[in-house]
């Protein structure tokens, strides 16, 4: 597959302030790539980047294998931070302007204006509209020349319920469409729910990257109990693919080596004659996983 | 050309800027319609003031007052673009750093056209309503005046640039613009021989609109050396080309 962004040991320094370590990563063409990471660890310094508006300090990174230029801008839809427009023109006359810069079709701006559910308000001016708002005409400003990378810094700040899970809605069906999409994002739960990989950044590093079911499945929690929780033990105790397990309130919390799951457990309990009274598979959710790969490498 | 439509596009629904606009039209209509009213010893001045040809280098003295204006126009056109954070997006969207820096050149060129036409129409009707000589070499002789006006404009609107794009936030930049043209540049003429001063950039862009009647004043105090219009043309296309240039130079040094 094609790689879309590759960036190489890229840094950043502000004064003494080191933003970026030696980030290195790649996109792949297709793929939804969640950054992920608290605030203040790089993402959007990243971004920055590799849009073209931050200068790095070191490092370096390309657009579909060439340095970035007007023409790897014009495939490139980006929304960096917070939507930027004049607040005194109407959402029709800031998409004109976009419309000009990117060389996209004026057709374009009611189909984006729609998409986004703005066609009633395109004669308001900027600032007039709501956080929500602003922020959907950032998306349709992003996506105004049919781009076939999408790059979104927490595209659902700002958003109530509805509108996030619009936004979601609408990420998912351009990522169905074949484009590639890189999110930047300190909610977790987001990037569950849409990526398809992700990069956890901490402290202007990368801690941990790849598909976002290979990080989740290596992560399966069991909970199993029984009326007699001695026996359990002592055969949880012998049985090779247990990588841990702790006796809990409920019962016996566990996790599994890689391809092993929850069938094996219990067939195997059954061979010893126990019968369980509980078999709970807990996936793990991001946020757990989340935390714990921030804490083990601090 | 694309560049200049999109900043059309930007400030034509934009109320400062035709407020400020309109506030140089009234102040250049207002100082020459109030000067040319005036009476002296029992003569309508404007008789004497606005004959052909000297109209043109009165009016052009009198406008270069106003060219201060431009340059505040300037700067808020530039500072509002960081307060906006627009040329974030502009350079995210495809735009370079020297077409930003380029499109709002454009600008000073577009309105130092414009500014240059009202002095024109100005100097016309002025000059056919008052002047006893209608001929048209009266009229042409010293029309040169004209396109010095508007080199000086377009330097001042230069300079300008420059202290919007270093400065960013636009109330600084103006103090910082007007400190140095009103303040800093002057004393600087004071501890300096003449001979070099005048070729400091904010002389070399007064000595485009010469005081009517230096050459009297002179008589009485001590003449301070200028550049004659026409010599001050070159210098005064070459620090707007080199002011230009710094203000790239800082957008493409720094980050967005």
């Amino acid at each position: 597959m094609a790689t879309v962004l590759d960036i190489h040991h890229l840094s950043k320094k502000y004064g003494h302030l080191q933003a970026l370590q030696g980030l290195s990563l790649q996109v792949e063409a297709g793929s939804i790539y969640g950054l992920l990471g608290p605030n203040g660890s790089g993402k959007t310094t990243t971004l920055g980047i590799v849009l073209d508006v931050i200068k790095p300090t070191s490092g370096s990174f390309s657009w579909f294998g060439s340095p970035v230029s007007k023409e790897t801008k014009q495939r490139i839809g980006a929304l960096l931070e917070t939507p930027n427009f004049y607040p005194y023109l109407t959402a029709r006359q800031n998409l004109q302007l976009v419309a000009d810069i990117k060389g996209a079709d004026k057709s374009n701006i009611n189909r984006m204006l729609d998409m986004v559910a703005l066609g009633t308000r395109s004669n308001t001016t900027f600032k007039g509209f709501s956080l929500g708002m602003k922020q959907r005409l950032a998306l349709a400003a992003a996506m105004l020349n049919d781009p076939e990378v999408l790059v979104l810094d927490e595209p659902t700040n700002g958003l109530d319920p509805q509108g996030i899970a619009e936004v979601r809605d609408l990420i998912l069906r351009i990522g169905a469409q074949g484009k590639t999409i890189i999110l930047a994002s300190h909610l977790l739960d987001e990037v569950e729910k849409v990526c398809t990989h992700m990069a956890v950044l901490r402290g202007g590093r990368l801690v941990s990257g790849g598909p976002v079911g290979d990080m989740l499945a290596a992560n399966e929690q069991l909970v199993i109990s029984a009326p007699e929780l001695q026996p359990v033990l002592a055969l949880l105790e012998r049985l090779p693919y247990v990588a841990q397990f702790t006796p809990a309130k409920e019962g016996v919390a566990l996790t599994l080596k890689e391809g092993y799951n929850s069938t094996n457990i219990n067939r195997d309990m059954f061979a010893q004659g126990i019968v369980l009274s509980q078999l709970i598979v807990r996936r793990k959710s991001l946020e757990a996983q989340f935390m714990e790969i921030i804490k083990t490498t601090s | 050309m694309d560049l200049l439509r999109t900043e059309f596009r930007k400030i034509f629904p934009y109320r400062t800027f035709w407020a400020i606009l309109g506030i140089y039209i009234l102040l250049l209509l207002l100082v020459t319609s109030a000067s040319s009213s005036v009476v002296v010893n029992g003569e309508v001045y404007g008789k004497t003031m606005y004959q052909f040809p000297q109209i043109w280098s009165r009016l052009a003295y009198i406008g270069s007052f106003f060219n201060v204006l431009l340059g505040i126009l300037i700067i808020i056109l530039v500072t509002d673009e960081f307060t906006f954070r627009t040329f974030r997006q502009q350079v995210i969207d495809g735009l370079s750093r020297g077409e930003l820096v380029l499109a709002k050149f454009y600008v000073g060129l577009a309105l130092a056209t414009f500014c240059t036409l009202v002095l024109l129409v100005l100097g016309f009707v002025l000059g056919l309503l008052y002047s006893t000589d209608k001929s048209a070499s009266a009229i042409f002789s010293q029309l040169d005046a004209v396109p010095y006006f508007f080199v000086q404009a377009v330097a001042y609107m230069a300079l300008a640039m420059l202290f919007g794009f270093l400065i960013r936030k636009s109330g600084l930049a103006i103090i910082a613009f007007f400190v140095y043209t009103i303040l800093v540049e002057p004393l600087i003429h004071y501890s300096l021989p003449d001979t070099v001063d005048k070729f400091f950039p904010v002389k070399v862009f007064a000595s485009l609109t010469p005081r009517p009647g230096q050459a009297l004043i002179d008589q009485i105090t001590t003449p301070t050396e200028m550049l004659t219009p026409q010599w001050a043309v070159l210098p005064a296309l070459a620090y707007s080309a080199l002011l230009v240039s710094a203000a790239w130079l800082i957008l493409k040094l720094r980050d967005l």
